[in-house]
């Protein structure tokens, strides 16, 4: 077997190129990392997606907005009647057509904050939902009432869930955060369970007719003689 | 198979008779596919010509229907690929086919040159087709790059920004020469209107024309083999290489299934794994292009790494500028610099094995090191390579006149 695929100098060459030259160059390459959190989560999980997208309208719209959305769009995927996205997201003050656009004003972010907040449409696809998870978990009080993160140090956000965290038990606030950066992980790519539900599907009609185009190979080359 | 569908002279009559009284529909269907002979010997390595141009065909489809919505504008260019990753239909696997593609097409054009350099595809009579291949890569290249700006994102900015620099870099007409090619002081939206316009018919017009020469060029001097050897040498009675087959049906079948075992690893990638690891969609580019920012680490896409690395080996940037060039300029010589009569590497001797390994290893260390960012070591590593790359060309020569060959067979093996 092995002099089988060693028996000419190109296979021989692949092998070295992919088996040996890439994997070494990758090792040696791989630096130290940011240590993250694993978030954990599941796009395919509506109801943790449901639940994400009231705690973002609660915790992070006030000042951030995922402008690439529509409500309507939420509903159709997380499977909520246009007024129900609404109550549950705007409380009634948007309407479905609408884009997910935060309810602070104008240069209000640029006052409190020295910055304004960035748009969370694609955040996750930015940075990674582990990113999104581990910073919105990162606070930590420095001193008295003065908060930094370990993720992302001298950060201009406020820690808006010291709230949640206080209030809830440890698996409450991990669903939380995990509902959280769920629903950014999907903003980030709403088409993304599509894209996997489509994919096998496909590959699967290719199998087929790479059976068949191998049997049509196969007829076709029996009179040549090598 | 019968000899009668592929000899016809005069066609049946009726419609294909009244167009090929105007127009050479058969005997150009015949010369260039149906009784054009190819080696019966080809091996996995001949798949990749066809499947460039399967890959060709798909970033012309895709990025027709891409244009459909895509706004080439500084303000709107960013949020018009949004709409279409979410609100146009099937505007996200359009767009990933199209994204994917641009990679696919470099991993298949390497595949493809590697080929040339295995079995001496390059040497004569093929040095046109040499030629025209390479130019076909320049140009892929200058298509690609422009083609990764249109998305104005971070990435696209700077890696544009950093590219389009490297020209300022030419002594005295440098300057002005980044200046003509922005048409602004910095990449602004003058930049991504022209490059726009080069994209998507310049360039492309470009491309199609060197494809249909290097196919004609090809078809010329007939296709080389694993084996190197000319197989017009030996005729039958008819005239027909012995050793060859016609293209149709049998390579239209076998490259068939080539194209669908491609097109499965395509969709897995598409459906997949659509961002290629960071590496066929960068990260910073799901971020709009800000011109007061730079990210952290600016580094080209994949298929520019190589020559990124070199570039960055030089210290001094105009020397650096003039390395990259040459690593590409120097391809052109090829046919030229090897000068061993045996064309295969089956039958060529240990000095041309052991070079190309050389160059193949230092290619791809070369990839991995221009996608790191610099660090003394990296910069040590990439200058050895840098070396070893060019040491490929300068040794060769001397080398392949008197190599050791083995015997080369008369008849495809």
């Amino acid at each position: 077997m092995l002099t089988k695929l060693l028996n000419s100098f190109s296979k021989r060459l692949i092998w070295l190129i992919t088996g040996t030259v890439l994997p070494m160059s990758f090792a040696f390459a791989a630096g130290p990392n940011l240590q993250l959190e694993s978030a954990n989560n599941n796009v395919r999980d509506v109801e943790s997606l449901q639940r994400g997208a009231v705690h973002f309208a609660n915790y992070c719209m006030a000042c951030h907005s995922t402008k690439y959305m529509r409500y309507i769009r939420i509903a159709r995927d997380l499977g909520w009647q246009d007024e129900e996205v609404i109550d549950k997201m705007t409380y009634g003050l948007a309407l479905p057509v609408d884009d997910v656009i935060t309810r602070i004003q104008e240069g209000v972010s640029q006052q409190v904050f020295g910055t304004e907040a960035p748009d969370l449409s694609l955040m996750a696809r930015l940075k990674g939902t582990d990113y999104v998870y581990s910073f919105i978990r990162g606070y930590f009080e420095e001193e008295e009432g003065k908060w930094n993160n370990h993720v992302l140090a001298g950060t201009s956000m406020p820690n808006v869930l010291e709230g949640v965290k206080r209030h809830s038990t440890t698996e409450e606030y991990d669903q939380t955060t995990r509902d959280i950066a769920n629903f950014l992980e999907y903003v980030a790519e709403p088409y993304k369970v599509k894209r996997w539900d489509l994919g096998w599907k496909v590959i699967l009609f290719l199998l087929l007719l790479l059976i068949l185009t191998y049997l049509l190979k196969k007829e076709y080359w029996r009179d040549i003689k090598h | 198979m019968s000899e009668q569908s592929t000899n016809s002279s005069a066609p049946a009559g009726g419609l294909l008779k009244w167009l090929d009284d105007r127009y050479p529909l058969i005997s150009t269907w015949n010369e260039h596919v149906a009784q054009y002979y190819a080696p019966k010997n080809f091996n996995f390595w001949y798949f990749f010509g066809s499947l460039a141009l399967l890959v060709l065909v798909n970033q012309f489809v895709t990025g027709i229907w891409l244009t459909m919505s895509y706004k080439p504008s500084a303000a709107e260019a960013f949020n018009s690929i949004e709409y279409i990753m979410r609100d146009v239909e099937w505007g996200w696997l359009i767009r990933y086919m199209h994204t994917t593609g641009a990679s696919a097409f470099f991993i298949v054009v390497y595949l493809h040159m590697t080929r040339a350099l295995l079995y001496g595809s390059y040497k004569q009579p093929r040095e046109l087709v040499w030629l025209i291949g390479m130019l076909i890569f320049v140009v892929l290249m200058a298509e690609a790059f422009m083609g990764y700006m249109l998305p104005w994102g971070q990435m696209s900015y700077w890696g544009a920004q950093v590219i389009i620099s490297l020209f300022s870099a030419i002594p005295l007409v440098g300057p002005d020469l980044a200046l003509w090619i922005r048409g602004d002081y910095i990449i602004s939206d003058a930049t991504l209107n022209r490059f726009f316009a080069l994209h998507v018919i310049a360039l492309p017009l470009v491309l199609v024309i060197l494809v249909f020469m290097h196919i004609v060029a090809l078809h010329k001097v007939g296709s080389n083999n694993p084996d190197g050897i000319e197989i017009k040498k030996y005729k039958d009675v008819q005239g027909l290489p012995l050793d060859g087959i016609a293209f149709h049906p049998y390579y239209t079948v076998k490259d068939s299934f080539g194209a669908v075992f491609f097109m499965i690893l395509f969709a897995l990638v598409v459906f997949y794994l659509p961002e290629g690891g960071g590496y066929f969609i960068e990260a910073p580019n799901f971020e709009p292009a800000d011109p007061l920012k730079t990210p952290d680490h600016i580094a080209p896409v994949w298929y520019f790494t190589p020559f990124y690395a070199i570039l960055r080996a030089v210290p001094d940037k105009f020397f650096g500028v003039v390395a990259m060039g040459a690593s590409i300029a120097v391809l052109f010589a090829m046919p030229w610099l090897d000068r061993c009569k045996v064309k295969s590497i089956r039958y060529r001797g240990y000095s041309y094995k052991l070079l190309l390994t050389m160059f193949l290893i230092s290619f791809v260390v070369l990839g991995v090191l221009g996608a790191l960012p610099s660090t003394p070591t990296y910069t040590k590593l990439a200058q050895i390579f840098t070396i070893l790359y060019f040491a490929f060309f300068i040794i060769l020569p001397f080398t392949s006149v008197n190599e050791r060959t083995k015997p080369v067979p008369e008849r495809t093996t």
